[in-house]
C-alpha cells in the first residue's frame, strides 16, 4: 500500500470577504457586521461555493456547488503474470448459436455460450504498406536480355506450382506487379501483392549505420484479420506448476577472499578475537592464516 | 500455449464502482483514542481526470480526490483508505472439475451476490481476484482469517454432476455449463508445492463466507493534516498591507488579496495611580471591524 502525507492549510478556503450587504449601523452610529445576514461568512469554511458576495455559486444545472477540497492523486496497478497457461481444445457442451447477437464484438463479450468459432471472426482487413524490393528477384525470369533482369507477366516462379502461385502480375516501365504466396485457383484474393516501383528509391540504413537503397515497393493483402486459419476455440488452462517460475533457483556460495595483512594492527586483531582453542577452529569459517 | 513471466506497474483506470473510501479524523497525533473509520461514497468524492486528447478516455491513474469541507474543514489528521471495492459471499461448494479431477476449485452462487456485482461474476470476469477467508465460526475472536489469501485464476458458470462411486455413494464435480447460476473458480494455490508434496493448500469450505476484493489497483493510504498556517499565512504578517487606527488602536493584517486577515487591539496598561506605563498589549480581536477595509482606507 502507497502512503501519502499532504499538508492543507485551510486558509484557502476560509472567507475573508466582507460583503457590503452584510454591514449595518448599530445604536451608536457606527458601522458593524450584521452577524445574523445569511451572507455572512467571513470566518468561516462554507458548505457550497460562494462568490465574495456571499452568493451560491451555481453550476449550469442552477444546482449550488457542494465546497470540497481537492487532493489529486495517482494510482498505480502493480501486476505480475499469473503463470504460465496452455490452451486444451474442447467441443462446446450447448446448443450451437446460429445468427451472432447485433452489435456481437468478442472482446467485449467474451466467451459467449454456444457461439461457433466463426462468431469471433473479425470482418476481411485489407492491410497495405511500404517493404523493399528483396522479394522481386523470386518472380524473375531465369532468362536475361541485355544482362538485365527480366520479369514475364504469369509466370509462375513457384516451387510447388500446383498449389502455389509466385509471380508477376503486371509489368510495364513504370514498376511490376507481383504476387507472394496466391493460392492458384484463386489468384486475385490471395496472397500478398507487391508493386516496386523502378523510377522510386527508398533509403535506410543497416545496423552498422551503412545506408541501403532499394526500390521502392508497396503491399497489400487481403482477407487479414481473426479468420478460421488463425482463431480455434480451445479452453485456457493455468500450469500451476510453473507459478511464478523464471529460471531454475541458484545456490549462492559465500565466496571466500584472502584478502591478505592490510593493516600492520590486523594480526593483533584477528589474535584478539580468538578467546578459546575453539574459537582457532571456528574463527573466519576455520580458516585462520595469521 | 503462453509461456513467459512478466510484471509492470501501469497507471490504474479503475473504474469508481470498484473503489471503497474510509477515513478516520483525529485532532492530533498524541489522541489515545482507536482509530474508528467513516466510509466516503467514492462516486461523490473521487473524480477521474479524462485525456485531453480525448475527453471521452480516461486519462488513466489521476484522480482528483474531492473532500467536503463540512468533513474535511476541521484542524487535525485525515487519514484517508482507499482500496479495492470488496465483495462479501458465501461459499457454495468446493469440488473439482468432472473431466480434470486434479483441478479443484470453489463454487459461488450468483443468486446470493448483490445485484450490482453480478456481472463481475461471469465467466472470466473474477480472474485476478483476491479471495480472503472468514472462519466458519463467527464470534471466536477474530473473524478473518489472518494473513491468506488466495488468488483467482479462472471462473466458469458450472453444473454439478455426479460420478457413482463404490456400491451406493456418488461422487460431485462440476462441468462447465453456461446455463448454471453456479460459478467455478479455480484459485491459486490450490495445488501442493514441490517442496512440500504431501501439504494440501486451503482453498475454502462449503459454506464459508469470503470477501473477494479487486485487485485493480494499489491501496493507497492518505494521511492529510489540515493545518490553519503555512508558509503564506506566515508571509502575510511579514510582507502585507497592515493598517494601524490612531483613533482607537485597531491593527489589522490583509491577505494578500487585501482581505482583512486578523485584527488585534493595540493598548497601553498604566499604574492606576502614578499613570506609568506598565504594559504595551497587542489582543486578537474577535470582532471584526469592518470599518478597516484596507481599500475604503487608502481610497483617498
Amino acid at each position: 500500500m502507497k502512503y501519502i502525507r499532504k499538508k492543507i492549510n485551510l486558509e484557502n478556503f476560509t472567507v475573508r470577504s466582507i460583503p457590503k450587504s452584510v454591514l449595518t449601523t448599530d445604536s451608536d452610529g457606527k458601522t458593524v457586521i450584521d452577524t445574523s445576514n445569511p451572507k455572512y461568512y467571513y470566518g468561516t469554511i462554507p458548505e457550497y461555493k460562494i462568490d465574495k458576495e456571499g452568493n451560491f455559486i451555481l453550476n449550469v444545472f442552477g444546482q449550488k456547488i457542494l465546497n470540497t477540497i481537492n487532493v489529486d492523486l495517482f494510482l498505480t496497478h502493480k501486476f505480475d503474470d499469473m503463470g504460465i497457461f496452455t490452451d486444451e481444445p474442447y467441443t462446446a457442451s450447448t446448443e450451437t448459436l446460429t445468427n451472432k447477437p447485433i452489435g456481437f464484438n468478442s472482446f467485449e463479450y467474451g466467451r459467449l455460450a454456444g457461439a461457433p468459432v466463426n462468431f469471433y471472426y473479425s470482418p476481411p482487413n485489407t492491410v497495405t504498406g511500404y517493404t523493399d524490393d528483396s522479394l522481386l528477384k523470386q518472380v524473375k525470369s531465369y532468362r536475361k536480355i541485355n544482362n538485365k533482369d527480366v520479369y514475364v507477366p504469369n509466370l509462375n516462379t513457384s516451387d510447388n506450382p500446383q498449389k502455389t502461385f509466385n509471380g508477376v502480375l503486371e509489368e510495364n516501365g513504370e514498376s511490376t506487379k507481383y504476387k507472394i504466396g496466391a493460392n492458384t485457383n484463386n489468384i486475385p484474393n490471395t496472397g500478398v501483392e507487391y508493386t516496386t516501383f523502378k523510377n522510386e528509391y527508398s533509403q535506410t540504413t543497416d545496423e552498422y549505420g551503412k545506408n541501403i537503397t532499394y526500390n521502392t515497393t508497396s503491399f497489400k493483402v487481403l482477407n487479414s484479420g481473426w479468420n478460421n486459419f488463425n482463431t480455434s476455440l480451445s479452453a485456457t488452462t493455468k500450469k500451476e506448476e510453473y507459478l511464478g517460475v523464471v529460471f531454475k533457483p541458484e545456490v549462492e556460495s559465500v565466496v571466500f577472499i584472502n584478502r591478505g595483512i592490510a593493516d600492520i594492527f590486523e594480526r593483533h586483531a584477528i589474535l584478539s578475537e580468538i578467546k578459546t582453542t575453539n574459537d582457532i577452529d571456528t574463527n573466519r569459517g576455520g580458516f585462520i592464516r595469521i | 500455449m503462453a509461456t513467459g513471466n512478466y510484471g509492470t506497474i501501469r497507471p490504474a483506470d479503475v473504474s469508481v464502482e470498484d473503489v471503497e473510501i474510509f477515513y478516520s479524523y483525529t485532532p492530533n497525533r498524541e489522541s489515545i483514542t482507536s482509530v474508528e473509520l467513516f466510509p466516503l461514497d467514492p462516486s461523490q468524492v473521487l473524480i477521474p481526470a479524462s485525456d485531453p486528447n480525448n475527453v471521452s478516455e480516461i486519462f488513466g491513474g489521476l484522480y482528483t480526490l474531492k473532500l467536503p469541507t463540512t468533513v474535511f474543514g476541521t484542524k487535525g489528521f485525515y487519514n484517508i483508505i482507499i482500496r479495492p471495492k470488496q465483495i462479501r459471499t458465501t461459499i457454495q461448494d468446493c469440488s473439482v472439475l468432472i473431466d480434470n479431477q486434479d483441478v479443484k476449485g470453489i463454487v459461488f452462487d450468483i443468486n446470493q451476490i448483490p445485484l450490482e456485482f453480478q456481472n463481475r461474476f461471469e465467466n472470466g470476469n473474477l480472474v485476478g481476484y483476491r479471495v480472503e477467508y472468514l472462519k466458519e465460526q463467527s464470534g471466536t475472536g477474530q473473524d478473518k482469517i489472518q494473513n491468506l489469501f488466495r488468488i483467482i485464476t479462472s471462473n466458469n458458470r458450472a453444473l454439478p454432476v455426479t460420478q457413482s462411486q463404490g456400491n451406493s455413494n456418488a461422487s460431485v464435480a462440476y462441468t462447465f455449463n453456461n446455463n448454471s447460476t453456479s460459478v467455478f473458480c479455480t484459485v491459486s494455490p490450490s495445488s501442493a508445492p514441490a517442496i512440500k508434496p504431501n501439504a494440501v493448500p486451503f482453498i475454502g469450505n462449503p459454506q464459508q463466507d469470503v470477501i473477494i476484493t479487486n485487485t485493480f489497483f494499489d491501496p493507497v493510504m492518505l494521511e492529510i493534516e489540515m493545518v490553519e498556517f503555512d508558509d503564506e499565512t506566515l508571509a502575510y504578517a511579514l510582507f502585507s498591507n497592515q493598517t494601524k487606527s490612531l483613533e482607537d488602536g485597531i491593527y489589522t493584517i490583509y491577505n494578500f488579496g487585501n482581505q482583512i486577515y486578523r485584527q488585534y487591539n493595540l493598548y497601553e496598561v498604566k499604574d492606576q495611580f502614578t499613570g506609568k506605563p506598565l504594559y504595551e498589549v497587542r489582543e486578537q480581536k474577535f470582532t471584526i471591524d469592518p470599518t478597516k477595509d484596507f481599500d475604503d482606507i487608502t481610497n483617498f
